[in-house]
Order: C-alpha cells, then structure tokens, then sequence
C-alpha cells in the first residue's frame, strides 16, 4: 500500500515539475528565438549596407561598373548585388543590394546621379591665400574646397561642405566652428577638369552655335535671341537661339567675351583660350538675368552656365557702378571670378548672384576696412536650389556619380 | 491498531504535510516565476518591436522615392527636442513626403495599468489622430549629434546641423508580480539616415 503511495506521489510529482519546466523552457525558447530573430535581422541589414558601400565605392572608382555580384559569402551570411539604369537619357543609376542571413533578407536600394559642378553654391581648388570663412559668409548651397577650410567665427554653410583638406580654425573649435546645416566631411578630393572647356567645341560643332576667329565676341542675350557683335562699334546681328544653338551651348573659341542681358530657355556659354592667358575670359558688362525668375516663379524653366577657360570678371564700366545682377551657375576652370580692377574701382554695390560660382582661384571683388567697403562690390550671394536637380547644357561634370536616395 | 502503525500513520501525516507544503510553495513559486518570465519575454519582445520600428522609421528620415521633388534632404527634420522629433519621408514611396511624429505621452494615460512609469509612444503619421499602443516603454530619450560628432542642445533650435542621432529607450512589464517589474534598455548609439548625408 505505501509503496503504492509512494510511486503516485512520485509521479505526480514528477508530472507537476515537467509541466512547470516545459513551460519554463518555452518561455527560454521564445526569448532566445526573439533575441536571434532580432541579431539575424540587423546582420542581414548590415550585409545589404555593406553590399551597398561596397558598390557604391566600385561606381565612385569606375563609373562603367555595371557587374554587380550574386552570393557572394560575406560576415556568416550572402550578399548579391544588381545594377540598374533606370533612365539611359539622364544616365541614372539604381544599385539593389540584398543581404541575407539564416533566412532574413534585408534589402537596400540606392540611387545615383552623375555629378556636374553646377551643382556647387561655392567651389574652389584655391582659396587663393590665406583667406577666412567668417561670421558674415553664408553659403546656401553645397560648398567644396580642395583647399584648407579657414573658419573664423562660426560661418554658416546651408548645402554639404566638403573639404579635400581640413578644416582649420582662426583660434578655436568654440570660437569658430562652422555651422553646417548639410553636414561635413573632409578628405574628399574632387579636382576640376583639365580640358573642360575646350572640350565643348566639339558638342557645339555638332548642334551648338560657336563663334571663331575674333579677338572678342559681344554678346546679349535677348529672350529667345541672341545679339551679337566683334566689335564694340559695330551693330548687332541676331540668332533665334532655338533654331541656332538647339542644345544649348554657345561656344566661343580663343577669345574673349563680353556679354549681358535676359536669357530665356537653357544656355551654356562656353569660352576657350588656346593657351593665351587674355583670352578664354568672359566680361559681365551689365546685368544678365532669366527671364522669368525662379525666386517669384519657380516653375521657371531658365538656366544659365558661364564658362570661361581662365576668368569671369565683372566689367568696370558704369552699368556696374550701381549693383550686378546674375543669374547662372559661373564656372572658371583656370581662373577665378571676380571684379575688374577690384582694388581701384570706385564702390559698386552688390553683387546679386542667384547661382553658383565654380572656380579655380578664389579672386577678390572688392576692398574692405573697419568702416566697410573701400571698393568695389559686396556680395549677396544666393543659391539657385534648381541646381541641386538641374544643370545648365553640358555644364562640366565632375566624371563620376552621386548618391541623390538611399532607402533601406 | 499497534504503535507501529500509529507511528506510521503520524510518520505519514507529516511527510504528506511537507509535502503538502513543498507542493504549495512550489506553486506559490511556480506562478510567481511564470509571471515574471511571461512578463520578460513580452518585455523583450516589446523592446525588439518598438526597435525595429524606430530603426525602420528612423533610418529613412529624407528619402523620397522621386529624389528630385526632395532634393535637400537636410531639411528633412523639422523639430527635434529630447523625447520628440518631426521629420518627413515618403513613408508610403508614392514621391509624396510624409511627415512623422514621435512623442513620448504622460504617465497619466496609462493609469489602467499597475506599472506607475509605463508610458504611450506616440507616432503619427501626416495628420492622424495620435492613437495609442502600450509597449509599456517607460523613457524615449533622444540625443543629436552635428557633423563633427559634437551633441546638440535641445531642443535643437537648428534642425539641419543634425547629422546623427542617439535613440535610447527603456521599457519595462506594464504589470507584475509583486510589483516586481522587470525592465529592459535598447540604445542605437549612432543612427545615421543616409540620406541626410546625401548631394
């Protein structure tokens, strides 16, 4: 009878603990499968990220990369790659990265862009001396220097800056530091193109407009027309631009150029040297501005691209002696731009830019003391935000491509 | 009946009363550790939810599907304070931003609950009416970080100089046993939204 007794309250027992651990042990279960659903998850997305830099770094190196990969084993998990032109015409470009890891697949997709200069508020290979960003200066657009960035007083800069360089301090980190309101990185090296410039002859040869054998090309954009002269006395004759130059680019080779007035449509301009230092360089004689005004109607459709081989300066004569007015994205691949006889010029005004200016070397557009301009013009720079997705006809690239969306 | 059986019989009477005790205790023991257990796990599976949720929101803040209708993702963050931001992505990748809120609610909402310290986070989409899951999270603490690594001020009065983001947030079992609560703390030290970064 006892041992009976004894065999029913062991196994009773023994069937009370069983229940308790089974459901201690499940609970165990599912908490781990919860922390290794968790960990496999954010592997899985670590490998598509990697996947993603990876080819991001192959398109940055060789923009033609187009391969991709497929299973490839990578951090215990695969990774595949596919490269995808989504529009031929604009060349762009879509990566879709996947990366799994013991049955999560994360997927992340990125987007590229090829990058031009006129998507620049401010860029320059030179700062051209010793030259500091101060507590006046305000950058609305995106900023590159291959120079040193000289920071004094916590300028502010609106677009991403970046600097080949560093960034460099007037006294301190505190007394100074940039606000960037588009973040910041430095070490990235983005030199101008060598022949840019003179490249366009052959775009302009095959349905531009080009200008050749003149010292110098006086040139006013009038609407949909274009008045043009070789010299100062004579009269003007006219092209109807969109039957003259219907992609857009007007080139004029080995000379100088003077040039004003209301550009109506998409135009580039382009000025060569032929290696002589007088020439290749764009004057700004008088106000030259969009027809319709992106600031009061941003459905404008108007841009404008100023490229000179050496300089782009502005004019002193007397149109400049009260304010400029420019609308256009100024690209200098030799020189600089800046204001005539910057130091000797009597005060001029602002400078209203509604653009972007691309340089070479920095150049000076007027002369400052404690009392404020002694010369030339102040600036009033503002950045045209169409060129963050829209650039002038065959404005220079930068050869290679831009991450425009992530998504993951 | 002899002394021996009564001696068995009293031998019995207290063993089975221990047992009777044991039995109890482990009981008493038994419910109160599958409370707590049942309580951890849904604690850590709530963790891991509002985890992926925020790392699912948060890493998109500025893209848009259509890059050229949003094409200065800095702006992409409209308010940040330390247990509530505003930003806009196109959530649903119809080229439309979207604008979503998260906010920490008040302890008060959740008096229905035995936890004291449970709290509602919040997150809106557009103009939604706020509604209202309890994830028994207890603090969502926020933290920004410019270009140069250096924490911002909140409320960040200069919405673009963020360029990084510290989420932390702690949950705890909205009831327990004993009042026992256990809690659990999630941190991503340094999200970065790409496409902040972008152009």
């Amino acid at each position: 009878m006892s041992g009976k007794a004894t065999l029913l309250l062991i196994v009773g027992f023994s069937l009370i603990f069983l229940v308790v651990s089974k459901n201690f042990g499940d609970v165990s279960n599912r908490a781990v499968d919860n922390f290794v659903n968790y960990y496999s998850e954010t592997v899985s997305h670590d490998i598509a990220i990697s996947g993603a830099n990876i080819a991001a770094n192959n398109i940055f190196l060789d923009p033609t990369w187009n391969s991709g990969y497929s299973n490839v084993p990578f951090q215990g998990g695969y990774l595949d790659v596919q490269l995808q032109v989504l529009d031929p015409f604009r060349n762009i470009r879509e990566v879709t990265v996947q990366g799994t890891f013991y049955g999560n697949t994360s997927t992340v997709k990125v987007k590229f862009a090829p990058s031009k200069f006129s998507k620049f508020a401010y860029y320059s290979v030179s700062e051209g001396g010793t030259i500091w960003w101060t507590q006046s200066d305000t950058v609305w657009g995106p900023f590159h220097t291959q120079d040193y960035f000289r920071a004094h007083k916590h300028p502010v800069f609106y677009g991403k800056a970046t600097t080949k360089r560093s960034l460099i301090y007037y006294t301190s980190e505190a007394a100074d530091k940039p606000l960037f309101l588009g973040g910041y990185d430095q070490g990235i090296d983005l030199p101008l193109p060598a022949n840019a410039v003179s490249e366009m002859e052959v775009i302009a040869d095959d349905d531009g407009l080009k200008f050749s054998g003149h010292d110098t090309v006086y040139i006013t954009f009038a609407g949909d027309s274009l008045r043009y002269r070789y010299r100062y006395s004579d009269p003007d004759s006219s092209y109807y631009l969109p039957t003259a130059a219907p992609n857009g680019l007007i080139f004029a080779k080995n000379c100088v150029v003077r040039m004003k007035g209301t550009v109506k449509g998409q135009y580039t301009i382009g000025c060569s040297s032929g290696m002589s230092a007088g020439k290749g360089t764009i004057y700004l004689d008088n106000d030259i501005v969009f027809h319709t005004d992106p600031r009061i109607d941003p459905t404008s459709n108007d841009l404008l691209g100023i490229c000179a081989e050496n300089n782009v300066y502005i004019t002193d004569n007397i149109p400049n002696r009260s304010d400029i007015n420019i609308h256009g994205s100024i690209y200098c691949e030799k020189g600089g731009f800046g204001a005539q006889n910057y130091s000797t010029r009597p005060i001029s005004g602002n400078i209203n830019l509604l653009g972007g200016i691309i340089q070479n070397t920095r150049k000076a557009v007027g002369t400052f003391g404690s009392s404020g301009i002694k010369s030339g013009f102040a600036k009033r720079y503002k950045y045209d935000e169409r060129l963050m997705v829209a650039s002038p006809p065959f404005f220079p690239g930068t050869g290679g491509f831009e991450i425009v969306s992530w998504y993951e | 009946m002899g002394f021996s059986t009564m001696l068995d019989i009293m031998g019995s009477i207290i063993i089975g009363g221990i047992l009777m005790m044991i039995t109890w205790r482990l009981s008493d023991a038994a419910t109160a550790k599958t409370y707590n257990n049942s309580g951890e796990l849904s604690l850590q599976q709530n963790l891991a939810t509002v985890a992926q949720i925020l790392e699912h929101d948060f890493r998109k803040i500025g893209y848009c599907s259509d890059w050229t209708k949003f094409p200065d993702p800095s702006k992409a963050i409209i308010y940040a304070d330390t247990s509530e931001i505003i930003y806009v992505t196109d959530l649903d990748l119809d080229a439309d931003m979207d604008s979503i809120r998260y906010y920490l609610g008040p302890t008060s909402e959740l008096y229905g609950t035995p936890n004291p310290r449970d709290r509602v986070l919040y997150r809106v989409i557009n103009q939604e009416t706020p509604k209202p899951s309890n994830l028994g999270v207890t603090a969502f603490k926020l933290a920004y970080f410019d270009a140069s690594g250096d924490e911002i001020p909140t409320p960040v009065t200069v919405p673009g100089l963020i360029a990084s983001l510290e989420i932390n947030v702690a949950v705890e079992t909205v009831a327990a046993y004993d009042t026992a609560y256990s809690s659990a703390f999630w941190r991503q030290i340094r999200l970065v939204a790409r496409n902040l970064r972008n152009r």
